[in-house]
């Protein structure tokens, strides 16, 4: 059983309780506890009785903005709960017009970082029959009686080097703000690849990719990849081919993140999502590292209003715009 | 035939065996088990219950080659599939040997067989390993599967007491042992009695479902059970029962191949037509095609449910969404793990 703040969700149920029961909503987007303990679900709410299985603990990492792309289809309107990547999501989303934000209320969670199941079975040494939370702590409770592990040490990677944990994009904050995290190890990865010979590298990514199944999980639960349609189903010209050659995954994962050049909103989404662990993380982070580098510091999905770097033209561009 | 060898002399075994033909074992890839060629140093991992990727492939291989075919000038060469090798398979756990057996039907138990699966199946050998802990997201005792015993293998091996331990099923298994004569010890003194495993039991009724979900096609609950979808493949590729292909041609101006690769039916482009059309045109079509196909479909052909009970797809889809859901939602109560 996971511990959840009783209060907490009440907060937030009241709250779009009110919208949809009062109709200025026809759906709120939401989670609600799956099989496990660790597992919370997206849940699709419509009705008070649904609201009932409303949750928000510490295992809601699930991204739940990329549902709009489907749910404004049906919808005329929709609340979505949102952490601080999901807000960011929202943002991406709105800057590529694939929603509108009229249609949209945004319940903002701040988010004190989501835990990792498999960093908690191996602190418990074995599968604990639930955890609680005190202060920064987490109570693993297992048969041979209670552990205490650091909150940090049992995050989710792609929680662990979150900067704005804080939702940039709400209508209605729900709970109080955590404040701006420090990530001092964000870019380490990606400094230490930049460090190894350009052989080692190819090596490196080579073995790594080698695992990819192209179930595109990684894109499907991304909210830069909304594209109507991907260039992996293009027929004519046909970019992607299907066999699983190296150079087919490499085909896949490179442009894939070149696309999000300046877009991802470093949610990591795609790295949690892939069953064979590729560490995605590190590619979409050179690239945000690189954007930093040539044209300042950009957050992407911070701020829906600042213009991302290679979505802008100026006349007075330094670079000449084809070079001979 | 029983045999048994020390833990610590395995690495002498895997050689050996290795030495004969190609041999395929849970090796740790970085932060996932996958079943992988052995090679000198590959860190062997017999504890992971279950490995990330079924062991499907070694039969039905990610990419497999019908034939190539070169040209010079008008000329048109064709050149044959490479030989498949005999190769062992070991470590495979109870369900995804279960899981095999299901895949055999629909590849060999047909007429015409697929001559490619049959091969491969034919060729190898295959070492089953009895679980000792599962995995949290296992559930085949829902299936009537003994984790810790493995019918119709090879070879069922057992971890025990710091040994391991052989017995062959057939006379493939009685070859295998044979050719590692050396290694093994007499194991007739041992107990080779299965134990018993206990896994998840979310209490499916999975008696009628079948049936039951013949004349539930247009059922309201399938507006409902998709939405959390997000249309990936990943339930797909890591079950163990999935095995669906595509036929692709890849050519260029010297030649060329023709070759088969795993698809998914929760892709677009999987049913779509010449022309545009699709008839599984969204998400809601493809999720209801799967869990049709695994309980209502593939039962009504081959009598009984394709899935498990591995757990992969509890494990591995992104958003929850996996067969179990489905089966509560049209087979009944069950009981809730949290």
């Amino acid at each position: 059983m996971a511990e959840r703040n009783l209060d907490n969700i009440k907060i937030i149920r009241e709250a779009v309780k009110q919208d949809l029961l009062g109709g200025r909503i026809s759906q709120v987007l939401g989670w609600e506890k799956g099989h496990y303990w660790w597992q919370s679900r997206p849940l699709f709410a419509r009705s008070e009785a649904d609201l009932e299985k409303l949750t928000w603990d510490s295992f809601c990492g699930i991204n739940l903005s990329r549902y709009l792309l489907e749910e404004l289809k049906d919808h005329e309107k929709v609340g979505v709960l949102v952490k601080g990547c999901d807000a960011r999501a929202f943002n991406r989303l709105l800057q590529d017009n694939m929603v509108k934000r009229e249609q949209v209320i945004l319940y903002g969670l701040p988010c004190p970082g989501m835990l990792d199941y498999n960093r908690l079975f191996e602190e418990a040494g074995a599968v604990p029959s639930g955890i609680a939370e005190n202060n920064g702590t987490v109570i693993l409770k297992t048969g041979g009686g209670d552990r205490e592990v650091k909150r940090e040490d049992v995050m989710l990677d792609k929680c662990r080097e979150c900067v704005y944990p804080d939702p940039a994009a709400y209508d209605q904050m729900l709970l109080s703000p955590q404040g701006e995290r420090k990530a001092a190890g964000r870019f380490k990865p990606v400094e230490e690849l930049e460090a190894m010979p350009a052989d080692e590298r190819f090596a490196y990514w080579d073995k790594e990719l080698s695992r990819c199944l192209r179930c595109y999980a990684c894109r499907q639960a991304c909210p830069f990849c909304s594209c109507r349609e991907c260039f992996v189903e293009q027929e004519s010209p046909r970019w992607q081919g299907r066999a699983y050659q190296p150079s087919e995954n490499f085909m896949f994962h490179l442009v894939r993140a070149y696309h999000g050049t300046g877009r991802c909103i470093d949610c990591g989404e795609c790295e949690r999502s892939c069953p064979v662990n590729i560490p995605l993380q590190e590619l979409n982070r050179k690239l945000i590292k690189d954007i930093n580098e040539l044209y300042g510091d950009y957050e992407a999905g911070l701020d829906a209003e600042a213009e991302p770097p290679l979505l802008t033209y100026r006349p007075d561009d330094p670079a000449a715009f084809s070079e001979k | 035939m029983k045999k048994v060898i020390a833990r610590e002399k395995l690495p002498e075994l895997w050689k050996s065996l290795s030495a004969q033909g190609p041999l395929f074992l849970p090796v740790q890839e970085g932060p996932v088990v996958l079943f992988q060629q052995w090679q000198e140093g590959a860190k062997i991992n017999l504890e992971a219950t279950n490995t990330a990727v079924p062991p499907k492939d070694l039969f039905l291989p990610r990419e497999e080659t019908y034939m190539q075919y070169r040209c010079k000038g008008k000329e048109l060469e064709v050149i044959p599939a490479e030989e498949v090798k005999p190769a062992v398979l070991f470590g495979v756990h109870p369900c995804d040997l279960s899981a095999v057996e299901l895949l055999d039907k629909v590849y060999i138990e047909q007429d015409p067989a697929d001559e490619l699966y049959k091969i491969r199946r034919e060729n190898t050998t295959v070492v089953a390993l009895s679980c000792t802990e599962p995995d949290p997201f296992c559930f085949c005792n829902d299936f009537a599967i003994n984790p810790a015993d493995a019918p119709g293998a090879d070879v069922v091996a057992h971890l025990k007491n710091g040994s391991l331990l052989l017995e062959a099923g057939t006379d493939k298994g009685k070859t295998l042992l044979k050719q590692a004569e050396d290694l093994l010890e007499d194991g007739s003194g041992q107990s080779f009695e299965p134990g018993e495993v206990k896994t998840a039991d979310f209490g499916l009724k999975l008696e009628g479902l079948p049936e039951n979900l013949k004349n539930r096609f247009d059922d309201s609950a399938w507006d409902e059970l998709y939405k959390s979808c997000l249309g990936c493949g990943v339930c797909t590729y890591v079950c163990p029962t999935c095995y669906c292909f595509d036929v692709e041609d890849f050519g260029h101006e010297a030649g060329g191949e023709r070759f088969r690769c795993w698809d998914s039916c929760m892709y677009g482009h999987f049913t779509e037509m010449a022309g545009g059309h699709n008839p599984r045109p969204g998400r809601k079509e493809r999720i209801r095609q799967r869990f049709m196909h695994k309980l209502q479909y593939y039962p009504e052909t081959f009598g009984q449910i394709a899935c498990v009970g591995c757990g992969r797809c509890l494990r591995s889809c992104p958003v929850n969404l996996d067969i179990v859901q489905a089966i509560q939602t049209f087979g009944g109560e069950t009981v809730e793990q949290c």
